[in-house]
């Protein structure tokens, strides 16, 4: 039988949930470190707290989910067979909170030996996950975008760790290695060849899925993941060879394959086929706005160096990215892939006798829509707190925090749910 | 193995014929999630209607005609053909429910009722269309006289 055609690959329902149900606590962990470190955190990029914070959002909130959701979906995606994915699920998921906390307390009280310790865990599990999941791939044939795309990201993932660890490492033994400019080139890989590819190769699958939009066109597709990792070998040998004018002209192109991949998603949304406007479209329509003007302000000051030295430049870029694009993303797929997921594992406990509860029973549109809003608005202050910092960095922490735990609620209700819902079948089974 | 991914497909082949129709239904579908967001229940019920009529037509004829025909050329039986069967099955009794909700005059558990229905089919179509239906092309292609019959029973519906 050719690949990815049996749900009976994928693997059990706890495998992905561990991630999707530990992510948002990160995310909101987060918020509580701005809410208590106020200001100083917008202050500059380099700030122990902001350092922190992005940290907690990136391996804690992104790295968590995207692991998590590409153990369930490559096996029914691409066919792959992981060698007992449970087991995986437990390492990844343990090394990567793990990590994550170490990583962040590194940054918090400087301490060499966290942030040695957190390079070695981090490194340990996405090497673990990298070794299986590359094994199980190399066999199968880039016959789609998204194969290809998700291959590709595979790669930027390994970039990304593998220069985080090192950068930790020079940090925490005082190495003279020019940081900025490899910090700099860790955040590209990790965003765009790593995060920005797999988002797009996500993207190809589920927003016509979800939305009944037109396809992807087949050309952009296609390249948009080989331009992006292009871009960054072009960036990294730069960095090496020390050639500023190389490191601008990478950031350039890679800026404008991420917005024209953003436009072209905004414009296949705009002729989608359905009336409704659910929690899931809203986020994907602010994570395609704020990415948009993120990458504006990042080719801005690829073209104009001296404007990525205005105060707040460089933080504006980081919460639009992350606060404004992944993170919306992610919780706008959530809120669907979680529920189906319920879903069909109860429709096949059920063996079609006992019918499994709608989506919308497990985890209800109103409690996405209201997370959402509250969402959003956390997000608008977090940005204004980058303008004014000394007011707004609390209550914009405070309000991102809320938003954050209030989607861990809305998920582990769904969990709850589901949980009682497969305890009514099996009894209902059992008494047939 | 996206269907938008590929290269226009042959106008006749089985691929092009049943993802047309694919989406014909996925525009019935839209329609009845239109109308009950215009609170018109009555025109709900009737686009819904038409596209479960449609949605089981191509059933048949898939169950009927297609797959029978792909299983005696391959011999393989209990391959991908038989997951389609049993997602057929999941969703029919997701057109009931719909259909149910929708009798009801239940309009919010027949939105959560049909978000379900759309992930569902919409992976389903994913699968007939990317990797099922160039099957299909690639052992039936001796037999032009199949795609004609499947373009009468979708009509007839």
């Amino acid at each position: 039988m050719q690949a990815g055609m049996a749900f009976e690959n994928a693997p059990p329902f706890i495998a992905p949930l561990r991630f999707f149900l530990t992510a948002p606590l990160f995310a909101a962990l987060a918020g509580l470190l701005i809410a208590v470190d106020g200001g100083d955190l917008f202050a500059s990029r380099w700030t122990p707290g902001a350092l922190a914070a992005t940290h907690l959002i990136t391996v804690g909130f992104m790295l968590q989910t995207m692991l998590g959701a590409l153990i369930q979906i490559l096996p029914v995606l691409a066919g792959v067979d992981l060698v007992n994915p449970l087991r995986l699920a437990q390492v990844v998921h343990l090394g990567l909170s793990a990590g994550a906390l170490l990583l962040v307390a590194g940054f918090l009280f400087g301490q060499p030996v966290l942030l040695g310790l957190a390079a070695l865990v981090l490194c340990l599990s996405v090497v673990s996950f990298l070794a299986v999941v590359m094994r199980a791939m190399a066999g199968v044939p880039s016959t789609s975008p998204t194969i290809r795309g998700i291959k590709i990201a595979l790669f930027g993932l390994a970039g990304v760790v593998g220069l985080g660890a090192a950068l930790a490492l020079a940090l925490a033994n005082g190495w003279a290695w020019p940081l900025p400019a490899l910090a700099d080139l860790h955040a590209g890989w990790g965003l765009g060849g790593w995060a920005g590819v797999l988002l797009a190769a996500m993207a190809y699958v589920v927003v016509p899925m979800f939305q009944l939009t037109p396809g992807y066109p087949v050309r952009p597709s296609w390249w948009f993941p080989v331009v992006m990792l292009a871009m960054l070998l072009a960036w990294s040998l730069a960095v090496l060879a020390d050639w500023a004018w190389l490191v601008r002209l990478s950031q350039l192109v890679a800026a404008m394959a991420g917005i024209g991949f953003a436009g072209l998603t905004l414009r296949l949304q705009s002729k989608r086929r359905r009336a409704r406007s659910d929690a899931t479209y809203r986020f994907w329509q602010l994570g395609l706005g704020s990415t948009i003007f993120a990458l504006f302000l990042l080719l801005t000051a690829a073209l104009w160096p001296a404007a990525g030295d205005i105060e707040g430049w460089a933080p504006a870029i980081g919460v639009l990215l992350l606060a404004g694009g992944f993170l919306p993303f992610i919780a706008g797929m959530l809120y669907k892939i979680l529920p189906f997921m319920a879903w069909l594992h109860l429709q096949n406990c059920g063996m079609a006798r006992v019918a499994a509860p709608a989506m919308n029973k497990l985890l209800s549109e109103a409690d996405s829509e209201r997370q959402m809003r509250a969402y959003f608005l956390a997000f608008a202050v977090l940005l204004a707190a980058v303008i004014f910092p000394d007011w707004l960095a609390r209550p914009a922490g405070l309000l991102f925090a809320l938003a954050n735990g209030w989607l861990y609620w809305n998920l582990f209700g769904a969990f709850r749910r589901y949980r009682l819902a497969e305890a009514d079948i099996v009894q209902k089974l059992a008494s047939k | 193995m996206w269907q938008t991914f590929h290269e226009i497909p042959d106008m006749t082949s089985i691929r092009s014929l049943m993802t047309d129709d694919h989406r014909h239904c996925d525009d019935l579908f839209a329609e009845a999630e239109m109308a009950i967001g215009k609170n018109n229940l009555e025109a709900a019920r009737a686009a819904f209607d038409h596209f479960r009529t449609a949605m089981l037509a191509h059933f048949a004829c898939e169950e009927k005609t297609l797959f029978p025909s792909f299983e005696a050329k391959t011999g393989m039986s209990m391959g991908p053909t038989q997951v389609m069967r049993m997602e057929h099955v999941q969703l029919r009794a997701l057109f009931d429910d719909a259909a149910r909700a929708l009798g009801d005059g239940n309009t919010d558990d027949y939105l959560g009722i049909a978000d379900t229905l759309l992930i569902m089919m919409q992976q389903h179509n994913m699968k007939e269309e990317n990797i099922l239906y160039p099957m299909c092309d690639q052992h039936l292609s001796g037999e032009p006289s199949l795609i004609e019959q499947l373009e009468t029973e979708l009509c007839e519906a």
